[in-house]
Formats: structure tokens, sequence, C-alpha cells
């Protein structure tokens, strides 16, 4: 076999088994599920009829739509800001400010990651009920009349009550990867900077945060891939998108659109949102968060 | 149990009476046991069913799924029946689809046209409604009209509420017969000295003085609006149409105008007084129906919007001293008729079934007094079967409710199907009222323009 | 000379670090409170309370003989491991040409992949189970392993193939010129170069498939087929008509402890692995 033939043969075998392979089980489906969106159709019936593009219509017309978008960003902005701040502030508290017991809270923070997301939706609901709850049985410590707060229940708090478990479940593995990247950073720099007589406030702005930019990146793209996508589970493990539709983000809609409300066309153009604005946004994301990378000296 | 089962009897005996312009008399299931004849030769030979030799199917042959939910009424029965008709017919291959959530899990297999041959449809993700107009449900217009089950009665006769017809034509065979109404605990009425409300003056009257003493007066589930509306909504948009039940077909049929339509409104308006008063536990719009009763059960709210089952789904957990009281209704004005909400769970045979022929032979097998006292016992709900027994050791729910449906004064609703859509919104919009968010006329807008989206 | 954070920030960083183990530690602590307890203990309002005598250990052998939890277990494992390495196997394999390799169309098939990430599963859930159907593989762990497989290569294409990127080039050309060919290069050389990313592919991998619940509730139908989040989900769902509280905590503290377990024994090389995908 001549070296040319022996190389396309390599490249061939490493990709072509694997990419048909998911284009199969990937590309395929979602390609049949953009091709849903075009119909009426329930969902269990076996006939469908072609509508064009009467289902975006019909969402561009639905305020719910509307409301599970702003939802959605909510959520993508709550958990990216409390997840990354969180994960920064804890990365350089074990790291650079040496607090002790860093191997614990490496170990510690990572926990909820390992528990399957079933419960914690579980776990969390109890500690929002508002009879039988954690929370309102805490509160009520300093209360003198019982707090019965139903945080799920109240348009003002529902969504709230869902952002601060996903934050809860996101941060130790984000926290972890900070740890990572700051460790990675040459200690001969803050050295230098010590010399200088720079401050540890001023080392973050000028070592720590330029250094760990690129995992930062990634973690927010991270966040917000996996919020936009994923991010109904939750919803529907806590509340279903209630009450009165008030936590409803897009991949809900989408359930309840196509398995209970029996219009799979409809989530399937739903569904077509979704990708549309995770492209989208991550585009964005990449502009706005690209920064000159930094040289090592 | 016999107590239980006793308590259930009588309450049937009394739908019964309500409900069926005859009743059946008498014990007719005094045949002799038939099992013999059963080509299982099965040890214990099981089938407690009495029945007429001729009528049993055996020898029924081939692939047979059955797909039930399993929900608060488990699955005992099911596997017993289903046991006994596996006894019956041993070269039968029954496969038995079933699990709280397996009308999503099911679904798929469905838009295949590869369902199971039966379905009990009951739970989240289910609409038979939706299933005719799916053209997924066979026909069974022409069979029901003089199927017999297997001790030879018209199952037509024997059943306590009627099948609905979508244009004229029967798919679906209620199986589970209940009813809404509102809960309360006799004793803590007792107690306090308070008077189970006859109209909608004397309950926000009393709730008043609930809310005094530090109790919420209602407390429903939030997360299902099934509860509020069967138990206080309808209820109330029936007695405001001068007990007419006709208008809530209408609300099913999805007419025009009929949800802005005055009854309408004034029911809404009940439901927003009792909000604005403050009548409703703050965290009622959070929690789900255990939830729901567990607080009734607790005391922490002194009324429930709930159905008949109550009592046997919370059997483990009531207070030793709590007496279940039950009224139909709340919301009917001074010296109106109570309004009581029947509810049903249906079963059908798919269009696309493989063995539609077992699947019939099966729904016989099932409408049966055997059967129904048998669901009784171990659900502690109604099936839809009059069952004749002069057992009287009733218990409280059953007494209470006996009282309200033999009583001339209690109106029996429709049974309705509401489209998923319209159901979805106006759910949505009922609580979205509870929680003050929006006005009855936004709320009557709400479900008016649902409706004319699903006209189209 | 190092000059020290001030004492308040010591203090405001070690309280913060604090608060939050508690945040993390206090819902299992509380699991494990409430298994003990029967209904009117957890009626009674103090979700802090020691669980009253008699402690409620029969919670847990009753879940345990109602759901079949050795089963989900042994099927989350087979499924979460198989598909894991498999999803391995083909991504470093494609990310490794990707990185070093010219040819016609490559643009493209990354791109597909890169945009894959972004994909919404739902989209593709009721299409994905006609598919599975057609293949006979509905209520089968292989159809499960085959789809959580394909849904984590981009991912692993997408950081595998920085990490080849990251590596010089020199010791692959010399091998190349030890005669040494394209396969053997690969596994034998590259492929244990990237290890650290790998194993941090793997872990991340491996806790998605582990927790995935979606796909699982609707290509699965048949209980003993069931994984973990999928046998865990059908519990509650059933408990809840029943108010169950004790033995659901019950369930969800048996789903939880093994796994707990097994982080800390391996904790030192997940977070290895995190750490190697960090740095790449």
């Amino acid at each position: 076999m001549t070296h040319n033939a022996q190389r396309k043969l390599f490249i061939f075998v490493c990709l072509v088994p694997a990419f048909l392979f998911f284009c199969l089980f990937t590309i395929y489906p979602i390609v049949r599920g953009m091709y849903i969106s075009l119909f009426d159709w329930s969902g269990s019936s076996e006939h469908m009829t072609f509508i064009g593009l009467n289902n975006f219509k019909a969402l561009y017309e639905d305020p719910i739509v509307w409301k599970a978008i702003g939802n959605d960003y909510f959520l993508v902005v709550g958990k990216v800001i409390g997840i990354v701040l969180l994960a920064t502030l804890f990365a350089i508290s074990v790291t650079r400010l040496r607090i002790r017991g860093a191997a614990f809270y490496r170990l510690v923070f990572f926990i909820p990651n390992i528990i399957s997301i079933v419960v914690i939706g579980v776990l969390w609901r109890f500690v929002y009920n508002p009879s039988i709850g954690f929370l309102n049985a805490f509160l009520s410590l300093f209360s003198d009349t019982p707090v019965k707060t139903p945080w799920l229940g109240d348009t003002g708090t529902a969504l709230w009550s869902i952002l601060w478990p996903s934050i809860w479940a996101g941060v130790g593995f984000y926290f972890l990867l900070l740890v990572a990247a700051i460790l990675g950073i040459p200690a001969s720099l803050y050295e230098a900077a010590e010399i200088d007589g720079a401050s540890q406030a001023t080392q973050f702005r000028r070592i720590t945060l330029p250094l760990i930019w690129e995992q930062v990146k990634v973690s927010i793209l991270h966040i917000v891939m996996t919020t936009l996508n994923g991010s109904f589970v939750m919803v529907l493990l806590m509340t279903e998108g209630g009450p009165d539709n008030a936590t409803q983000v897009l991949g809900s809609y989408l359930y309840q659109m196509g398995f209970k409300q029996f219009h799979m066309g409809a989530a399937a153009a739903l569904g077509v949102v979704i990708l549309a604005l995770s492209m989208l946004t991550t585009l964005v994301l990449q502009l706005l968060l690209r920064r000159d990378p930094v040289e090592l000296s | 149990m016999t107590m239980k089962k006793g308590i259930l009897v009588m309450l049937v005996t009394a739908l019964v009476f309500l409900l069926a312009a005859c009743g059946t008399n008498g014990n007719d299931n005094n045949k002799s046991p038939g099992t013999s004849e059963s080509a299982s030769g099965s040890p214990d030979g099981s089938t407690s069913a009495s029945n007429s030799p001729e009528a049993i199917p055996t020898g029924l042959k081939g692939d047979f799924e059955i797909q039930y939910f399993v929900g608060g009424y488990g699955d005992a029965w099911w596997k017993d029946v289903i046991d006994q008709f596996q006894k019956l017919n041993p070269e039968l291959n029954i496969k038995q689809s079933a699990g709280p959530k397996i009308n999503d899990q099911m679904k798929p297999r469905w838009i295949q046209g590869n369902p199971p041959d039966v379905v009990y449809i009951d739970g989240s993700g289910s609409n038979p409604r939706q299933m005719v107009e799916d053209d997924q449900l066979l026909d069974l217009t022409d069979w029901i009209a003089d199927a017999k089950n297997i001790d030879g009665e018209k199952l037509l006769d024997v059943m306590i509420a009627k099948p609905d017809e979508y244009n004229g034509s029967i798919y679906n065979i209620p199986l589970v017969f209940g009813s809404y109404g509102t809960f309360y605990d006799q004793a803590l009425f007792e107690k306090n000295g308070w008077e189970v409300p006859q109209d909608y003056e004397s309950f926000l009257a009393l709730s008043d003085k609930i809310k005094a003493s530090g109790i919420s007066p209602y407390v429903h589930a939030g997360i299902y609006p099934d509860y509020i509306l069967g138990g206080f909504l309808y209820p109330a948009i029936i007695s405001a149409n001068g007990d007419d039940g006709q208008i809530l077909k209408d609300m099913g049929d999805m007419k025009e105008g009929v949800f802005k339509s005055e009854p309408v409104m004034k029911a809404l308006n009940q439901l927003k007084e009792i909000t604005d008063k403050g009548y409703i536990d703050p965290g009622a719009v959070a929690i789900n129906h255990t939830d729901s009763q567990m607080m009734f059960l607790q005391h922490k709210a002194a009324f429930i919007p709930n159905g008949l089952w109550l009592e046997s789904e919370m059997k483990k957990d009531a207070p030793a001293d709590f007496k279940y009281g039950f009224v139909p209704s709340i919301t009917q004005a001074k010296g109106g008729k109570f309004v009581a909400l029947p509810y049903t769970s249906t079963m059908a045979v798919a269009k696309k079934a493989k063995n539609p022929e077992t699947a019939k032979a099966f729904i016989q097998f099932i409408f049966t007094k055997q059967a129904s006292l048998s669901w009784a016992e171990k659900t502690g709900a109604l099936m839809n079967v009059k069952v004749d027994l002069e057992s009287s050791s009733a218990g409280d729910t059953a007494k209470n409710a006996m009282k309200y449906y033999n009583s001339d004064n209690t109106i029996v609703a429709p049974v309705v199907v509401f489209n998923a859509d319209v159901f979805k919104v106006m759910g949505d919009a009922t609580i979205a009222l509870t929680m003050k968010k929006i006005t009855p006329e936004e709320w009557a807008d709400r479900v008016e323009k649902a409706a004319a989206k699903v006209r189209k | 000379m190092l000059s020290q954070p001030s004492k308040f920030t010591k203090t405001a960083a070690q309280l913060a670090l604090v608060l939050w183990a508690l945040a993390v530690l206090y819902p299992l602590l509380w699991t494990l409170l409430s298994t003990l307890k029967d209904n009117s203990q957890f009626l009674a309002g103090r979700p802090w309370a020691l669980p009253k005598s008699p402690l409620h250990w029969e919670h847990f052998s009753y879940v345990w003989r109602t759901y079949h939890f050795n089963d989900y277990f042994l099927n989350s494992v087979y499924v979460t491991t198989v598909s894991s390495v498999l999803a391995i196997l083909l991504s470093a394999t494609t990310a490794y040409v990707f990185s070093r390799f010219e040819f016609r169309g490559r643009r493209l098939m990354y791109g597909v992949y890169m945009a894959a990430m972004m994909i919404p599963m739902i989209l593709g859930l009721v299409p994905l189970f006609f598919l599975l159907d057609d293949l006979g593989l509905i209520n089968k762990l292989t159809g499960l392993i085959i789809v959580y497989t394909a849904w984590s290569l981009p991912f692993g294409v997408f950081v595998l193939g920085g990490f080849f990127r990251s590596l010089p080039k020199e010791l692959e050309e010399a091998a190349y010129v030890d005669g040494s060919g394209y396969f053997r290069t690969l596994f034998q050389i590259m492929i244990p170069m990237a290890r650290s990313g790998i194993v941090s592919i793997a872990i991340m991998n491996a806790l998605n498939n582990w927790n995935e619940y979606v796909m699982g509730t609707i290509f699965v139908n048949d209980p003993s087929k069931y994984t973990l989040p999928v046998g865990i989900s059908i519990m509650q769902a059933e408990m809840q008509y029943r108010v169950e509280w004790g033995p659901l905590f019950a369930g969800l503290l048996i789903s939880m402890v093994p796994v707990v377990f097994v982080y800390i024994f391996f904790q030192r090389r997940i977070a290895e692995g995190i750490i190697a995908g960090a740095i790449k």
C-alpha cells in the first residue's frame, strides 16, 4: 500500500464510521424533527397535515412563548452569574487565599454533580414545600407567625426558586475547573508581581483573571448551552411550568405542547426555535467574550 | 376490610338508585362457580367470579396487550383480574404495559399504529377526546349495544355512568366512577360548633369564623387545577345556570361565548370573592394533591375540594379521631340545590388492535359485580358497575355522600371531557385568578381565545 | 516573600466556603434524617429534628423489596460504562484526524459536530424513538448505549481536538520516521499522551449518561431495564400517590450513597481528570 493510500485509509477508518453513526442517531432525528415542525400533527395520530410555517406563526403569536424565552434567558443569565461568580470566588479562596481545607471543599462541592437531577428535583421540592418544607420552617424560627410562602407557587418567586437549585447543582464542576486553571498558572508570575508590590486584588485582575479567562469562557459557553437545552428538566421536575406558566421555559413548553396537549408539530417548531436561539446566543457570546490572548512572558 | 367494603357497597347502592332508572334487584350472582372447565388446571382455580359457564371467554389464543395507568388506585386489581383472565385462557400470551408514566412511554407506539389491544385511559398525558380525534379507538357503538358480561348481564345495564358519545358514537367505556365534592372534618366542626354550610352564603360566613380561629378555610392542589375546577368552579357554574348541567357540556364542546356567559362569570366572581377574602390557603398554589390532602388532615385547612376516593387514599395518614364529612357543593345560592360533579376514567379498544376480540372479551370479563367489589376492596374507589349488597356498615364519607345523593336536593352534572388545550388554559387561568393575577374578565378572555383557536 | 491577603478577606472567604459546604451537605443529612421518620414527624414542621424512636429502618427494606434497585444500578453501570468507553474511542480517533490532517470536507464535518453541541436533544426525541424501534432497539439497553454514545461525541471531539492540537508534533514525526503506521502512532503514542484529557472527557460523559433520564424514560419501558434515574422517577411518581415520604427518602438515599462512595474513592482521579481538561 502506498503511503498516500495508507493515509486515506486511516482518515477513512477513523472518521467515516463514527460520523455516519453520529449522523444517524443525532442529525437524522433532528432533521426529521425540523420536518415535523411543518406539519399539523397531534403526536399520537398516524396522520399529519402539511401546514408550512403556520406552527411558527402560531408560536410567534403565543404570549407564552415570549414569556418562556424570557425565562430561559433569566435562567441563563442567573446561572452564568451565580455559578461563575461563586465558582471563581471559591476557587480563588482555596488557591490564592490559601484557605485551609482545600481538599475537603474540592471533595464536597462536587457532590451535587454526581446526584441525579431527579433526586435534586425531589429534594428541593421538599425544601420549598409551603407547609412541611425546610425553608419555611427555618424562616419561621425568626418570625412570630409561621411562614407559609409558596416559593414555587408565586409568580414572583417561582423562577428564582428554580434558579437556586440549578446553581447549587452546577457550582462544583466549574469550581474544580477553575481551581485547576489557577493552579496551572506559573508561580513565578505571582512572585514577580509581589516584588512589584501588587496587592491581591491587582494580582487577581492582572494575572489570575486573564490567565483563567479561557476556562471562564468555556464555562460560560457550557453553562449557556446546557441551560438553553436542558433547564427544562429541572422545570418539569419542580413546577411543570406553573403556576400560570410563570416558570415555563421553551423546553418545558415543548414537552407540554407535544406530550400533554397533543401538538407535536408545534412542539417540533419550538425545538427549532430552541436550536436557533442557542446557536445565535453561542455565536454572539463567542464574539463578546473574545479577548486578546495573554502571552506568558 | 369488610367494613370498608360495606361502606363502598352502600355508596354504590346509593348512587345506583340515584343514577340508574332501574336497579337490578336481589342476588343474581348465585350461579355456580365455573372454573372447572378452564384448561389451565391451576391448582387453586382462584377465579372468584361467579360465571355462567357458556359466557366464560376461554381458549383465547395469541398475543394480547393491556395498557393501564397506575396511579392512586395501585395495580393490585389489575394484576388480579389479568391473572384470572390468564387462568381462563392459558394459551393467551398476555402482556401488561403499566406504570405511572405509561401514557408517555406508550405514546410512540400509538403513533406508529402499533398500539396495545386494550387501554385504560387515566393519568397525565392521556385524554380520551384526543384519542378519538386521532382516530385511535375502535368504534364500540354496535358492540356495546348488546354486549353482555360473563354473568350474562348487559354491560349498559350494569353501568352507573353511561359511556360518553362523540358525534353519536361510543369509543370508550367508563370503568372508574367517582364524584367531586367538598370535604371537611366532622370532628373538628363539632368541636368548634361549626355548622356545615348548605350554600355559598353560609360557606362565606363560616369561612370568616374559621379564618379568625387561625385555620385556613380552604385548601386545594394548585398544581392540579382539576380539583378546584371539579369541586368549586363547575358546580358553581351549574348552580348559576339554574341547575342545568347542559352548560358544562357546552363548555366541553367549546361553544362560542360560553366561557364568558353569565353563569361562568358569576362562578368566577365567587372564586374571586373567596380569594380576595383570603379564604384560600396561601400555600395552595404550589402544592400537589397529596400535600393539600395532608394539610387538610392536619387541620391546617378546614375544607378541601376532592373526590370520593379521598378517604381511602389517605387512610394511612388520617388522625384517629378524623371524621370525613362531605358536601357535593358549596357554591349554590341560599335554598339552591347541591351539584354533584361525577368523574370517570374509561377503557377502550385500540382501532389497530391486533386482537380486538380478546380485548372485547376482556372488557366483558371485567365489567362484573365481582370485579366491582374487588375494585372497591383493593382501591377504595368505585368501579362503574352497580353492586347490590345488603351490607350496611356505612362509614363517614359514604354516610354523608349518600344523604345527598339520595336527596332530590342534589343535581348530578354530566361527565365532560375537555379538549386538552382549553383545559390547560382554563386551569392556568383559574390558578392565576386565585393568585389575583387576573380578573374574571381576563379569565373569560383567555379561555374564549383558546377555544376559538381549537375550533378553527 | 508573599503578601498575605487581608484578615477580613480571608475570614469572609472562609465563611462563604463553610456556608456552601453546609448547603451541599445538609440536604444529604436531611435525607438520612427524613428516611427514618414517619409521616406525622414530617408534618410536625421541624425538618431538622432528629427522627423519633422507633426509627423506621423498615423503609429501606420496603423500598428495596418494592423497587429493583440492584437492577437499576447494574443497568446504569452497564449503560454508562459501555457508552462512555465507546464515545471515547470514537471521539478520540475523530478528534485526532481533525487536528492533524487536511482533507476535503474537513471543515464541514467538524462544523456538523460543533453545531450538534447546541442541538436540543428533545427536538429529536420522537423521531429517534421510531428509528430505534425500526432497528429493534426499544426496550433494550443497547439502544440507550447507542444513543448516549452518539450524543456524547461532539463534546469529546471538541475537547480532545483541542488537546491533540496542543501536543507537540515532533513525537509523531519521529514515530513516522521510525516507520510506525498511523494506527500504531495514534494508539501507542498519541492517545496515551492525551490520557488526562481522555479521562476528563470520560468523566463528563459518564456523569451525563449516569444522570440522563428523559431519553431513558421514553426508550425503556420495562422495569427490569430501568436505569437508576428512570427507576427513581418512577418510584417518586408512584409514592406521590401513596404519601410515602419516608420510603421516598430511603429510595433517594439508596440511589445516592453508592455513587457518593464511588466518587469519594475515585475523587482524586476525577479531580485530576477535570484539571487535565482545564489546562489542556
